[in-house]
């Protein structure tokens, strides 16, 4: 239940020092305030420029005119309201291996990353998907903005339960219908899809002007292939195929090599599309990712 | 193939528990994982899930429990005795008296050609091939155990001789099951053997048949003569003719010279001719005098031992008789019998509660009794030669019991056993009366039982040597005229055989071949066979020796002063018969009885339980030689 751990008041005084690396933010100030560009709807000047046939006169300077007898054009720098959504795979494929609690880890970035983007004031959202029944469950709480309403994605984060098939492509075309305004969004799974579902998923992310962010997650014991030997059959937890297979160290090998290959496609994936990407394998180090890999990566300031 | 321990199947529940195991194990633990699509590239079993999954390990661990429990079972094959070394051969030989028989041309006996077969046998024998050699008649018996010695086996076959005994089928099958564990059983005997018994030890062991002599058709052109004694029957001397009954057995008619003698002389002599398969009764004498009575036949013939046999006349001397019994009927009907066997006894009789032996001390000049008969009484105070207890009276306390015999109890009526009765009984069993239920003495031998209420089988007639004198017993009642009684003539039989035998002389017995005869003796007996051999017999404790004589003719038993003369006479029909078909002869007879008898050939047991276990010890080398190898693929240092 690593999820609960992104409600601890220790953990998240860790978190107090971030804020969310947005990369059209164009100034960070003392405030840490995270500034939009849209012109004119501000009350902070910004700059002046020479007037230029279609401004908006309201903006003219007339002192400046006045003294000066040039049409200046003062412009103003607007507050930006970011949505940020922390959309994480709650698909049967995050339930497993039980140990890893692989669900559990992504619930936990979700939420922190919810709570650091509260620091701008942002509003902040956390939704889960998978597929039910043949059709796409997204769910996702209201909009919060301010941290002392951060507890209330703890109901949520607490109900999630994996199942169903991974569809990200379904979800992320849910997520649109909905038809917010461009933010930012940070997928939160295990890509345990096709490689055309994940990145057509991705592309239309981007394509909808959302910043993406990609945390990669995996367990600690798929990741590393470390399952007891023997002889096994293993069954897929979304299909229910199931495969006989020996496991052993050339099992662990090949298992390390696939974990590889995928994170791999996904990062080429990520960078093809300038998203950025990060991995966490494995929920142990899971408050390590948080505090010092995401900064590295920029994810996080 | 069958199994020698089936009961050892048990042990195949293992194979049950094995499978029960494999079924468990084919539930493989099922381990959920994220997707497969991690185990693209992860190795997979070599065998897949089907119904009957080809594990290697499940069919060698099957192989191993299969072969163990065959062999616990004891699984083995039936297969032909491999030719070469290590068979085992049993030689089988009726010494029956017919097999002394000497027919065909070069005259000789029947024993001699079965003694010849038996050594081109054993020089046509491979090296290393074991001999037994068995013999039966009357018994089986094992004359040389197996071996390869050839020197001792030839030693053995040159020491077997033909007894003047019949051969008994239960003998024979006893022979055989003693021969069961050779591979291969040669018989020697002059008539083919049951099909039964033949059947019996057919399964185990290859039986070869040998018939000795000629067939029927033969006969009467390859023997001389078939003739025996069948009785002789001295009479009563000076007042009665005795006869000898001769028998003819060939289906040829023969001249017939018969001798007598009394003691040294012979008292008679003629010659007749004998009809085919005709038994003649020869009437002789009177004799004049008592003895041992002599009668042979001189005409050459087939088989010996029935061309001689011998009588005892009983003398007619004066002899003191006392007969004593509350009844003075009984008395009255004892003094009769006694009278018919000796005319010239002086018989006293006197009812036993007015009797008192010191009223009549037996003087200087008195003759000594040779015989008291005590009905329903027992005096010891009585001295005489010897005694005869008829319905001895049941032990009081305190009270002698006499001569040793303990009397029990008393049965209303027993039946006589056929058995006891003999050929004058015809086969039929004899209600008698009132009778004592007696243990005998072990130095008295019991010669007719009878079966009561509650009692399979009591004495009711019984001989035997005490110290004092024989002593014999009849356990029945006597009273209401039972020996007079025309019903009742085997009582009246068994009661004159004991009297006969109690005023015989000592030193002089006539018994026949096969019976087991005691003789006084003071230590050790040097007994003196017919054919010229000694021996040298132990006595046991009660003063006598016992001995069964195989061979027709005198014997005698020296034993300190005392020499017994033992007078053994053979006669068996079916026997003596040459020419006589047996039941299982209906069938050809044939070289090898496997043939007559319908019976495969047979072969030997070979257990096959040092195979199984090397299969089994070769199956488990095996799973451990793959289970390294699924160690090592799998990189784990143990399984």
């Amino acid at each position: 239940m690593l999820e609960a751990r992104a409600f601890e008041p220790e953990f998240l005084r860790k978190l107090d020092l971030l804020v969310l690396g947005i990369k059209r933010a164009r100034t960070v100030r003392a405030g840490q305030r995270a500034l939009g560009r849209i012109q004119g709807l501000g009350i902070e000047p910004e700059n002046f420029k020479d007037y230029a046939p279609g401004d908006d006169l309201r903006f003219l300077d007339w002192n400046a005119f006045a003294r000066l007898d040039d049409l200046i054009i003062r412009t103003y720098r607007a507050d930006r309201q970011v949505e940020i959504t922390s959309l994480v795979d709650a698909s049967a494929s995050m339930g497993l291996p039980e140990r890893d609690d692989k669900l559990g880890l992504a619930l936990a970035i979700g939420a922190a990353f919810a709570y650091i983007g509260m620091a701008d004031n942002d509003a902040v959202r956390i939704g889960a998907f998978s597929m039910r029944r043949g059709a796409m469950k997204l769910e996702t709480t209201a909009f919060h903005r301010r941290r002392e309403s951060y507890l209330n994605f703890k109901p949520f984060v607490m109900s999630v339960k994996s199942g169903g098939e991974t569809r990200l492509g379904a979800a992320v075309d849910q997520l649109l219908l909905q038809r917010r305004p461009a933010g930012t969004v940070v997928v939160i799974s295990d890509f345990l899809v096709s490689e055309s579902d994940a990145e057509e998923a991705l592309k239309r992310l981007v394509a909808a002007r959302h910043e993406v962010k990609v945390i990669h997650v995996m367990g600690e014991q798929e990741s590393t292939g470390s399952y007891p030997p023997g002889l096994f059959r293993v069954r897929d937890a979304e299909t229910g195929e199931i495969r006989e297979t020996i496991f052993g160290p050339s099992t662990a090998a090949a298992l390390r090599r696939k974990v590889e290959q995928i994170a791999s496609r996904v990062r080429e994936i990520c960078t093809t599309h300038a998203i950025t990407y990060a991995q966490a394998f494995g929920a142990s180090s899971f408050e390590d990712f948080m505090e010092r890999e995401l900064p590295l990566l920029g994810i996080v300031r | 193939m069958g199994f020698l321990s089936p009961q050892n199947f048990v042990y195949a529940l293992s194979l049950a528990m094995l499978v029960l195991i494999y079924l468990r194990s084919r539930s493989r633990p099922t381990l959920d994982v994220s997707s497969l699509m991690l185990f693209d590239e992860a190795p997979a079993p070599v065998a897949s899930v089907r119904h009957v999954r080809l594990d290697p390990m499940f069919w060698l661990e099957m192989a191993t429990l299969a072969a163990l429990t065959l062999g616990l079972a004891g699984m083995y094959v039936m297969r032909p005795p491999s030719m070469g070394h290590g068979r085992t051969h049993a030689l089988v030989f009726d010494l029956g008296a017919a097999m002394s028989a000497r027919d065909g041309q070069d005259q000789a006996t029947r024993l001699d050609r079965a003694r010849h077969d038996a050594l081109e046998i054993i020089n046509q024998a491979p090296v290393g091939d074991e001999f037994s050699v068995i013999g039966y008649a009357l018994e089986a018996e094992l004359r040389h155990p197996q071996s390869a010695n050839l020197v001792a086996l030839r030693k053995a076959l040159d020491e077997l001789v033909a007894m003047a005994v019949p051969a008994r089928t239960a003998a024979l099958r006893a022979a055989l099951m003693r021969a069961r564990g050779a591979s291969e059983i040669d018989l020697f005997a002059d008539r083919p053997p049951p099909n039964t018994v033949l059947a019996d030890v057919a399964s185990a062991a290859h039986v070869n048949f040998h018939l000795l002599g000629a067939g029927d058709a033969n006969l009467a052109a390859n023997l001389a003569a078939n003739l025996a004694i069948v009785s002789l029957d001295p009479g009563t001397p000076g007042a009665t003719r005795g006869r000898a009954v001769i028998r003819n057995f060939s289906a040829r008619p023969h001249l017939c010279e018969l001798a007598i003698d009394l003691g040294a002389g012979e008292v008679f002599h003629h010659t007749l001719m004998l009809s085919p398969r005709e038994q003649a009764v020869v009437p002789f004498g009177p004799l004049m005098t008592g003895g041992v009575l002599h009668a042979r036949i001189l005409t050459s013939d087939a088989i010996e031992a029935d061309n001689s046999r011998y009588a005892y006349a009983a003398s007619d001397r004066a002899a003191r008789v006392l007969v004593l019994s509350p009844d003075a009927a009984v008395r009255d009907d004892l003094a009769r019998v006694l009278l018919a066997l000796n005319s010239n006894f002086q018989i006293e009789t006197a009812d036993p509660s007015r009797y008192r032996p010191e009223a009549n001390p037996i003087g200087a000049d008195a003759k000594p009794l040779e015989l008291v008969v005590m009905h329903d009484c027992y005096m010891p105070a009585i001295a005489a030669a010897s005694t005869l207890l008829i319905y001895p009276p049941q032990n009081k306390s305190g009270a002698p019991s006499p001569a040793g015999i303990s009397v029990d109890g008393n049965l209303a009526s027993v039946d006589l056993h056929g058995e006891s009765i003999g050929a004058s009984g015809g086969g039929e069993s004899l209600t008698l009366g009132a009778t004592r239920i007696v243990a005998l003495p072990e130095w008295m031998d019991s010669i007719a039982s009878a079966a009561g209420a509650g009692h399979r089988s009591i004495p009711v007639a019984a001989i035997g040597h005490a110290s004092g004198g024989p002593v014999g017993l009849i356990a029945f009642d006597v009273r209401n005229h039972l020996l007079l009684a025309p019903d009742h003539l085997d009582a009246l039989i068994l009661t004159v055989d004991l009297l006969k035998q109690l005023t015989a002389p000592r030193d002089v017995q006539i018994v026949s071949t096969g019976a087991y005869v005691s003789v006084p003796a003071i230590a050790n007996a040097r007994v003196t066979q017919p054919d010229g051999s000694v021996r040298v017999v132990a006595a046991d404790r009660f003063g006598r020796v016992r001995i069964r004589p195989l061979q027709a003719g005198r014997y005698s038993i020296e034993s300190g002063s005392l020499t017994t003369r033992l007078f053994a006479n053979y006669y068996d029909a079916t026997e003596s018969d040459l020419g006589a078909k047996p039941v299982a002869e209906s069938s050809p007879p044939a070289e090898k009885a496997s043939a007559a008898a319908g019976v495969e050939p047979a072969r030997e047991v070979h257990p096959l339980v040092f195979l199984l276990v090397a299969l089994a010890l070769l199956a488990l080398m095996v799973e451990s030689a793959v289970l390294i190898r699924h160690a090592t693929r799998w990189g784990m240092r143990h399984v």
